[in-house]
């Protein structure tokens, strides 16, 4: 190996893709997509409030609407003493979005209701009305067993737990700890790693097809071994991709910042996070028919806990993982793809050669985006110590503490599989280059592995 | 001293036999025509020496000995398939195949933009390749051939792709090239140019070395030898081939003598390379 030779053909590679305009537009269109979609679901929760809808409502019963309370949405009234088919053939005239109708007690002490409006009505409302009927049914029914105090009792019997969960490190420090977190960094761990390999690996595969379709090919290897050739063009794609992720994670955080800042409020800052927490919190509380304000301190309590997790894990470790995992698991599939280019002269051809590559890959996402349920299962275990899934399935299981041994173990095995697979891999691309005219199959890959 | 030895040099792929047991040798500062049917196993043996396929068995020798990957440096190579990266601009591609063959990056420049002056395509440096004809593209690629002033020059069908004038310039400045001490191996069909470039050839016929030596001496050899002489008197152009014991002196002297007779030329009759090309392949008797 001549280390000048490869070092010029890692910089041409690199070089020629870092200009191109497709690298420029998508270094920095994805961290605005990535920025927009951290901070428009927040602005959308900060700006949710739906416009304040004024609702009819024709009581039969006698029991539900002393129990219809204003809310910052919903405005009740008692409907006028027309008709309901009027009311509800005359709504915008008569200054309503909706009108209700709750129907008289029925022997088991129940009620049916019905709204009508003109425009459908938010998920949001119509379960908070539906909430608020129930609870001035079950009201009722309590006081008609009429113990003496039942609804005091009632008042205090009411609980509302949270499970808080934490876990301990090695030190015996106790962190608090947001399982959500981990599944949801776990499974974008899984998709990012295998949307890079897939992406950078298919790379390697058209650069070594383009070299092979314009003949360069040839007057290349009288210049530089064929390995070379191959090794100084993964390693300069390999440069690539990570220049590439870099770039997104700081300008990703950059955007997020800066726009942040922007809009005139820190995102970050605890009135904020409180804020967007009660209108989670609102949320939840209609979804349990539990009472809104002390969901939204949950919420509250929720927002923090993810922020203190965040902050618990070992980021740096798991971004240092991620690097690992994404340079071996690279390595070893981006080989094996200038193997499978090597073979075929246009990209049409590849498709039956590349199965055994994307079986494999596919696989192992879908064991990824599924780990976060078990992450210790016997699957999750296998799959990340297997080599040829072992990269996207490890870096699932990261964020939820990975054993060293196991890492170990799945690093080593995965660093012996390519060190194996890009011999055979160079055998195989050194005859295949310089194959011409005839589509080649398994047959002759294994046949080109032997004569080499 | 033969520049390049090869010596028993055999390649076999799988059952097939490419080379077998092949030796050749090429003097310094000669052109060596490298002549031969299609498959014969041309390719295989400019690749050995070339070190992009190892010899199954056999040797090649560099100026005295075992070649090795540091030659190759020392050799320049257009392949008969040749090609550029097409998305890739012109100087920047050719800094790179220049810089490939160990060349400085600072003197790499100097030396190509002298070349490209030469032949008066300096306007194409920031060029992309495919916006250049296969004409514009050959030349090209014969600069970045020969711009780390290779020993060795090793040119697969150099002529394909040119028109007769840019084929003009490639002649001259192959012999140029070989004035200035280059060794050069020709790999073509176009028997005239092997008989007007080459010094020594070496056919080759399925796998095995069919004959090898000076252009002069082949033809020689596979000729009879005849005397060609052609002459126009009252009646108009006579042509006679005379056998080749002929005493030219007397002969001459026997016409000229003749009265209103105007001697047009004399010369010894010599095969084409293009019949002893075919003789040798196909094995008939007869030129």
């Amino acid at each position: 190996m001549n280390l000048r030779t490869i070092g010029i053909i890692i910089s041409r590679e690199y070089q020629n893709r870092v200009r191109k305009k497709s690298f420029l537009v998508t270094t920095f269109l994805v961290p605005v997509l990535m920025a927009a979609l951290i901070l428009v679901p927040m602005l959308l929760m900060l700006n949710s409030k739906e416009k304040t809808k004024t609702i009819a409502v024709l009581d039969n019963s006698g029991i539900v609407a002393g129990k219809l309370l204003d809310t910052e949405t919903i405005n009740y009234e008692p409907a006028p003493a027309i008709p309901l088919d009027s009311i509800k053939h005359n709504l915008e005239n008569l200054g309503f979005d909706a009108v209700l109708n709750i129907s008289e007690l029925t022997a088991d002490n129940t009620v049916t209701a019905d709204i009508t409006s003109v425009k459908p009505l938010g998920v949001e409302m119509a379960q908070n009305i539906n909430s608020r009927i129930e609870d001035a049914v079950e009201d009722y029914r309590v006081e008609s067993y009429r113990i003496e105090g039942l609804s005091q009792i009632m008042k205090d019997v009411k609980v509302d737990i949270r499970l808080n969960a934490f876990t301990i490190d090695e030190s015996g420090k106790e962190n608090i700890s947001e399982t959500g977190v981990y599944a949801v960094l776990s499974m974008l761990m899984g998709i990012i790693i295998f949307m890079f390999i897939t992406l950078f690996g298919g790379m390697v595969m058209s650069a070594v097809i383009e070299e092979k379709t314009s003949r360069v090919v040839e007057v290349l290897v009288s210049s530089v071994k064929a390995t070379e050739l191959m090794f100084g063009k993964i390693l300069g794609i390999a440069l690539v991709a990570l220049t590439q992720f870099f770039l997104w994670i700081l300008l990703t955080g950059a955007i997020v910042g800066v726009a942040g800042s922007a809009m005139g409020s820190d995102l970050f800052n605890p009135d904020t996070a409180a804020r967007m927490a009660q209108t989670m919190g609102t949320e939840a509380a209609l979804e349990g028919g539990a009472q809104a304000q002390d969901s939204a301190q949950i919420g509250g309590d929720e927002l923090s806990t993810v922020m203190v997790t965040l902050r618990n894990m070992d980021l740096g470790g798991i971004l240092l993982d991620f690097i690992i995992f994404f340079v071996l698991g690279y390595l070893l599939y981006a080989s094996l793809f200038a193997a499978v280019g090597s073979a075929v002269e246009n990209e049409g051809d590849s498709n039956q050669l590349q199965l055994p590559l994307t079986i494999p890959l596919m696989i192992g996402y879908f064991i990824a985006i599924y780990a976060f349920k078990a992450p210790d299962s016997s699957l999750a275990f296998w799959g990340s110590i297997i080599p040829f899934t072992s990269p996207i399935v490890m870096l699932a299981r990261v964020p939820f503490g990975v054993p060293g041994w196991e890492l170990a173990l799945s690093i080593g095995l995965l660093a012996l599989t390519f060190v194996l697979c890009a011999w055979m891999s160079a055998k195989i691309y050194k005859v295949g280059i310089l194959m011409f005219g005839k589509k080649s199959g398994f047959k002759d890959l294994w046949k080109w592995l032997r004569q080499s | 001293m033969s520049f390049i030895e090869c010596r028993e040099v055999c390649k076999n792929f799988g059952q097939k036999v490419a080379l077998d047991h092949v030796s050749l040798e090429m003097p310094q500062g000669r052109i060596f025509g490298l002549l031969g049917p299609n498959g014969a196993g041309k390719t295989t043996l400019i690749r050995i020496i070339n070190r992009i396929t190892i010899p199954t068995s056999g040797e090649v020798f560099f100026n005295g000995n075992p070649i090795c990957q540091r030659d190759v440096e020392k050799i320049g190579y257009m392949p008969e398939e040749r090609g550029l990266y097409r998305k890739m601009k012109v100087g920047d591609q050719a800094l790179y195949l220049a810089r490939l063959k160990g060349m400085e990056a600072r003197t790499a420049q100097r030396e190509l933009i002298a070349w490209f002056n030469r032949f008066g395509i300096r306007d194409w440096w920031d060029k992309k390749v495919e916006e250049l004809s296969k004409g514009m593209a050959q030349k090209v690629q014969f600069i970045t051939t020969v711009v780390h002033k290779p020993g060795l020059l090793i040119l697969d069908e150099p002529f394909s792709g040119f028109d007769p004038v840019n084929a003009e310039i490639i002649r001259k400045e192959i012999l140029r090239l070989k004035e200035e001490g280059a060794t050069i191996i020709l790999s073509t069909h176009n028997m005239e140019s092997v008989e007007e470039l080459c010094d020594e050839i070496a056919l080759i016929n399925n796998s095995r070395l069919v004959i090898c030596g000076g252009v002069a001496d082949i033809r020689k050899r596979y000729g009879n030898n005849n005397v060609e002489l052609v002459y126009t008197d009252a009646d108009g152009r006579h042509t006679e081939v005379l056998p080749a014991m002929t005493d030219g002196r007397s002969t001459l002297q026997h016409y000229l003598e003749k009265p209103g007779v105007q001697i047009n030329s004399f010369k010894e009759l010599m095969p084409r390379m293009n019949d002893i090309f075919i003789k040798l392949v196909t094995g008939e008797d007869k030129i």
